[in-house]
């Protein structure tokens, strides 16, 4: 296997473009899409897709509350201790709220950390820096892209959850269920309220995805990309427990995951979720900026 | 409007700082159009800093960078059209085939860089190996994926650092032969290496950094002009007589060898004196060879690098650097 020598000339030059064409000596004509961002973006997504891990979250979620529903239907025991775990025989519609009660604990940080985590410090850890950023995209434009495309994964995962989610409750029977404030929800209102309580916990998960990245761009370590996310979700869950003044709950990025309790009560409050959705939209901002700022001016490989 | 001066690349007291390590100290570097420009130098000598801070990886902390003219704050994101290349070792997606990575990278770089990818492919040699991982490949066949990667970008400027990196001697003169083309088609070729012998056979100008300075710039002829004489082994039946003889003659000086045999400096004509003086004196010559190139022992002289050649016969001082010209000759 050797190179063909032979067949080594330079490529004729393409067409003239818009930007005008690039002279004997001169620079080539830009011919991508000036729309880098899009271009990055789309590029990501289609190398996500060919990751195992990402096929294995994508499984889970489409998978997951079917197997729960089995799992559930093999055993008389309830998750009583979880809010709505005592109605999971008794109505279709508790199984997803368990599920987000659950999940909101941990799977979903972690789910969205295992993407976000790893997919800035992946190019470090393969190297790849160097063959990305010689190419003609800039550095905000591959920042953008690749953070634009771990939220499409955090929301898109998300998505593919509430639908089979839903759709398992819906297979396990579609009984009215009881409210958190005792009363009993008809099977159109609790489809809703399904559906508005997963919803509401999309910008938090958003929230620890721009955790994530941030860990991932500041450590160039995937091994610290997504584990800051889980260490900091397990902090969380300690802070709760401790006697936290109701400002310092607030502010801690798990909390807004326990908001949507309000729509189950009697009569319902949003108090909670308006809490949770700028303490998201905090987080959100901070970790993106910072990540951004460490990422603009770093130097890639060496001295040599 | 900025002024240019009609190189593709320009660089201007470019200094790099890695805490307390100087990378790059006051650098200049001009590369003219169409030539193969060698950027030579020991391990640790700033090429790949230098390098990198062409591609913009690294951001120098004084001087600046004029790609085609233009500095990356003039050009914008458009800066490195029509420049190609990698720095260090060409690194790709493993969990991708050698087809996806380029089909990967020619979406990052748009317009028809997609319809060359099976074309670069068979001009790297790996046509066959196209669909196979990348974590499966040699490291020959990732610098050759290195090369495919940079062709997708019609390169006018191609960068490549210690590309002959793993690639077997015939992949070497293949790689030479293909960077000889690409220069006559017009395409700016800067090849880094420590092989000053790889660089004479196949550069038209270079820039020897050491210990991030320049150490010397300028065309190989010149480079050539003020190279001390070669070095030769040679093996005779009576090497004491043999040393008697090159004390007598012009321009010629011998030393003996640790391992026998007699370490002589001389330019070809003196030395072919020499030995039919030799043999004249009945003193047969069992082996003679060249050892050490003029240009590896100015190499060796402007680096400090001994390594396990003689350091050249004393009296000679190191060239002083130069300022290269512009090549703005056609490159045969």
């Amino acid at each position: 296997m050797t190179l063909a020598a032979d067949r080594w000339p330079a490529y004729p030059e393409p067409a003239p473009g818009p930007s005008g064409p690039g002279g004997p000596g001169g620079p080539a004509t830009r011919t991508g899409p000036r729309s880098g961002t899009r271009t990055v973006w789309r590029l990501e997504l289609a190398k996500l897709r060919g990751q195992g891990r990402v096929r294995a979250i994508a499984a889970a979620c489409l998978v997951g509350p079917f197997v729960i529903v089995a799992g559930l239907n093999v055993q008389s025991a309830t998750p009583g201790d979880t809010a709505f775990g005592q109605w999971v025989h008794t109505s279709g519609f508790a199984i997803p709220m368990v599920i987000l009660g659950f999940g909101g604990q941990w799977l979903l940080p972690v789910g969205t950390a295992v993407v976000a985590g790893d997919i800035f410090s992946a190019e470090d850890h393969f190297g790849t820096w160097k063959t990305i950023l010689t190419r003609s995209r800039s550095r905000r434009e591959l920042f953008a892209g690749k953070f634009l495309a771990a939220l499409t994964f955090a929301t898109a995962a998300m998505m593919l959850l509430i639908i089979t989610d839903l759709l398992a409750g819906l297979l396990a029977g579609t009984q009215p269920v009881a409210g958190l404030g005792g009363q009993l929800v008809p099977a159109g209102h609790a489809t809703e309220l399904v559906l508005v309580s997963w919803l509401s916990v999309i910008p938090p998960v958003l929230g620890f995805t721009a955790l994530a990245i941030f860990a991932s761009v500041a450590s160039r370590n995937s091994v610290i990309g997504i584990g800051v996310p889980v260490v900091l979700t397990l902090a969380f869950q300690v802070a709760t427990l401790i006697a936290l003044p109701a400002w310092g709950q607030q502010v801690l990025l798990s909390t807004p995951f326990t908001a949507w309790h309000g729509f189950w009560e009697q009569p319902a409050y949003v108090g909670p979720f308006l809490y949770g959705l700028l303490t998201s939209a905090v987080w959100f901002t901070l970790c993106s900026a910072a990540a951004w700022l460490v990422f603009r001016r770093r130097t890639i490989g060496g001295a040599s | 409007m900025t002024e240019t001066t009609g190189q593709v690349v320009e660089a201007r007291g470019v200094s790099k700082w890695f805490g307390e390590t100087t990378a790059l100290d006051a650098v200049d570097f001009t590369v003219s159009p169409g030539v193969v420009h060698g950027l030579l130098g020991p391990n640790g000598a700033g090429k790949t800093t230098l390098l990198s801070a062409l591609f913009g990886l690294v951001l120098p902390d004084e001087g600046t960078v004029r790609l085609f003219g233009r500095t990356r704050a003039e050009a914008g994101p458009g800066w490195l059209d029509g420049v190609a290349g990698f720095v260090e070792t060409p690194r790709f997606y493993p969990y991708l085939s050698g087809r996806r990575n380029l089909a990967v990278l020619a979406g990052l770089d748009g317009g028809d860089a997609a319809s060359l990818i099976d074309e670069a492919l068979e001009r790297a040699g790996l046509a066959d190996a196209r669909g196979k991982r990348v974590k499966g490949y040699s490291l020959g066949m990732r610098q050759r994926l290195g090369l495919a990667a940079a062709m997708l970008r019609r390169p006018r400027l191609l960068i490549l650092d210690e590309p002959t990196n793993g690639i077997d001697p015939a992949g070497i003169r293949d790689l030479r032969t293909a960077l000889r083309r690409l220069a006559r088609d017009g395409v700016t070729v800067i090849l880094s290496s420590h092989n000053m012998t790889q660089v004479e056979e196949i550069c038209d100008a270079v820039t020897v950094l050491h210990q991030g300075k320049v150490a010397f710039a300028g065309r190989l002829d010149a480079m050539r002009a003020d190279a001390p004489d070669p070095v030769w082994r040679l093996r005779t039946s009576d090497d004491a007589a043999a040393r008697e003889q090159a004390k007598r003659t012009t321009g010629v000086k011998a030393e003996g060898r640790d391992d026998g045999g007699l370490v002589v400096f001389a330019a070809q004509d003196r030395l072919d004196d020499y030995v039919l003086t030799l043999a004249r004196d009945g003193v047969a010559v069992r082996g003679l060879e060249l050892d050490v190139t003029p240009l590896e022992s100015l190499f060796f002289q402007l680096t400090g690098e001994p390594g396990d050649r003689p350091a050249g016969p004393p009296g000679r001082e190191r060239p002083p650097v130069t300022e290269e010209p512009p090549v703005t000759e056609e490159v045969p």
